[in-house]
């Protein structure tokens, strides 16, 4: 949960600073697969962690 | 995978918990009723400003056409967000009090409907103009009271108007803090004018200088180490080599990685506090946001070298809007990763779960669920990353997928791959559905694919087609069942996901995964979301994964016939 979290202030963060940026460095458009893929990889690092 | 004793909370498909069950109430045999959504103060937070963002979004682009509702989203995004952290810190004991007393309160439905009574009186006054100006400031007067009611309603059914006073004392002065923050933040988002695309502001430029100058010089030296000749006006901020070259605009000086990076290391320090040695720890914060920043400028430099090589397509295409998130992405794994093997920065507390930590990759079985999706991902992030517009690479996206399947099939023969008829059906309707939602929204783009593929030779085309079929009716169902049917629902209904019967779960469970399933597609958001419902059903009924692979696989399959019989490219 507390990963979920974070990646909620994530995205808030990403979504207040990035929104209608026209020549991103980060991409907005890709932000919602780019999260994903962190949070996934994050999840089974730390699952990795808890066993 | 046994079954074990349902979780608080928690359902099953043919067996739903009775909605109406008080808090904490016990039967003749003892066993604790929880309520139907035991949700603490942070999840229902999270829930209403999701419902806020919902409803507001819309609203906001086509009632409003875009005027005004998005500066009070991010001043109420920027409030809570600082709220619910000032006054956690403050006060955690009355805070975890309050949310454990939030949890044995039922959700109100009716208040929710009465939300949304006053939600339509609110949109049905934003429809009435008039010339009449005393008639005019009553509407106006009740377009403010029915769109405060809705806000109220909704966050009286969420939390208790009792427990919402407490939590305000709570917080004493916070509130004043986090709104004065909020609209100095928004003011200054607003007034900077870069974060909003607008033209470029020379008042503002000074305070961006010395940071744009420091990544433009970065850029210059890199690239004397590939370029005979380099191109570099500074007064322009334009750099590359006669073929080929860029601006750097202070949106692309590195910037936003900086804040993404600062905003991640603050809070994966903060939420992971027990396994770090303080004050060493705080160094990984600017160690984080150096390295970002430097690879935002090996980013640019890539960018350019890439366009010199004759790939200009590339470099302003696909590589400059992936290769940003990939580079945060690497960062921010790494930070997680080598925080946790470098015993200066680790707490002692750590050295329990080193053992654990280096164990294979195939004993976990979060692992085994999601590697598979996050292959598919990963490899997309690449193969676009690699595509001036059409993705021919993305075979890489299957051969990920296949690879990672094939990692784990011993842990897969544990499933329960078995499906029957309703999930064909079931899979039938998802693709009437997504017909139907699309012939609604109008035709998607499709120039880009069909093109991109006229442009190959034959033998090429029909190899690119073949592991497209293949990817989306074979490993593209596979894993992302696994990941949000297999994973990420029973996940959410209990902390020891394996242990839970594939059968359990709970209705925020489904709702979230569905959502989350639906976002990743794009465009088609809602359709997503319908068909990850219907998945989920197929998956629930019986508790057998092979139902929901099976459903979502005729589902893709039929989108497939429609694409290369029908000639319907904007489907893929």
């Amino acid at each position: 949960m507390k990963l979920l979290a974070m990646m909620l202030l994530l995205i808030g963060v990403s979504g207040l600073a990035l929104a209608q940026v026209r020549t991103p460095e980060i991409d907005p458009g890709s932000a919602g697969s780019a999260i994903a893929l962190l949070s996934g990889a994050l999840l089974v690092i730390r699952a990795n962690r808890k066993k | 995978m046994g079954d074990t004793e349902q979780s608080p909370g928690v359902s099953t498909l043919s067996e739903p918990l009775i909605t109406g069950s008080l808090p904490g109430s016990s039967n003749k045999h003892g066993i604790t009723r929880i309520p139907f959504f035991p949700l603490g103060l942070p999840h229902r937070l999270i829930l209403f400003a999701l419902l806020f963002a919902a409803e507001w979004s819309p609203i906001t682009r086509w009632v409003h056409k875009g005027h005004g509702g998005g500066a009070l989203l991010q001043v109420a995004i920027a409030f809570s967000s600082l709220l619910l952290a000032l006054s956690y810190f403050r006060s955690k004991d009355a805070f975890q009090r309050l949310s454990n007393d939030v949890r044995k309160t039922p959700i109100r439905w009716g208040l929710l409907a009465l939300h949304l009574v006053a939600l339509a009186a609110f949109l049905g006054l934003s429809a009435i103009s008039s010339g009449n100006i005393t008639f005019a400031y009553a509407i106006t007067a009740l377009w403010f009271a029915t769109g405060a009611a809705a806000i109220v309603l909704a966050g009286w059914a969420l939390v208790p108007s009792a427990l919402a006073l407490e939590f305000v004392r709570t917080t004493g002065y916070a509130w004043v803090y986090a709104l004065g923050a909020a609209i100095l933040a928004w003011r200054a988002v607003v007034s900077t004018a870069l974060w909003n695309g607008a033209v470029w502001n020379p008042a503002i430029d000074l305070s961006w200088k010395p940071a744009t100058d420091l990544t433009f010089n970065l850029v210059k030296g890199l690239l004397h180490l590939f370029l005979s000749q380099v191109v570099a006006d500074r007064a322009t901020m334009t750099i590359g080599s006669p073929k080929f070259s860029v601006i750097i605009l202070p949106w692309c000086a590195g910037f936003e990685g900086t804040a993404l990076m600062l905003v991640f290391s603050v809070a994966w320090l903060a939420y992971f506090r027990r396994e770090f040695r303080f004050p060493h720890a705080l160094m990984l914060v600017p160690a984080g946001m150096v390295v970002i920043w430097l690879a935002n400028a090996l980013r640019i430099t890539a960018l350019i070298l890439i366009g010199v090589a004759g790939a200009p397509q590339v470099a302003e295409g696909g590589f400059h809007s992936q290769a940003g998130w990939i580079a945060f992405n690497c960062v921010a794994l790494s930070f997680a990763i080598l925080t946790r093997h470098m015993p200066w920065f680790a707490s002692d507390r750590l050295g329990s779960y080193r053992v654990a930590a280096d164990a294979p990759a195939i004993h976990n079985p979060t692992a085994a669920y999601l590697t598979p999706f996050l292959a598919i991902l990963a490899a997309a992030m690449i193969s676009r990353a690699a595509s001036g517009g059409f993705e021919w690479l993305y075979p890489l996206r299957f051969v990920a997928a296949a690879a990672m399947l094939w990692f784990f099939r011993s842990k897969y023969r544990e499933l329960d791959w078995r499906f029957g008829g309703f999930s064909v059906m079931a899979g039938g309707a998802v693709f009437g559905l997504w017909l139907g939602l699309d012939f609604m929204a109008g035709a998607h783009s499709s120039s880009t694919l069909a093109a991109g593929l006229a442009t190959l030779p034959g033998p090429a085309r029909i190899t690119w087609l073949v592991f497209r079929t293949i990817a989306a009716v074979v490993t593209v169902p596979m894993a992302e069942e696994l990941a949000f049917r297999g994973f990420l629902i029973r996940r959410l209904t209990s902390a020891d996901f394996e242990s839970l019967s594939p059968r359990h779960f709970t209705y925020v469970a489904v709702l979230v995964s569905s959502v989350a399933f639906g976002l990743l597609h794009g465009d088609r958001w809602l359709a997503g979301t319908l068909a990850g419902l219907i998945y989920a059903v197929a998956f629930l009924r019986r508790g057998r994964i092979g139902d929901a692979v099976v459903a979502h696989a005729t589902t893709n399959a039929l989108l497939a016939a429609c694409v290369l019989l029908g000639g319907k490219w904007d489907l893929w």
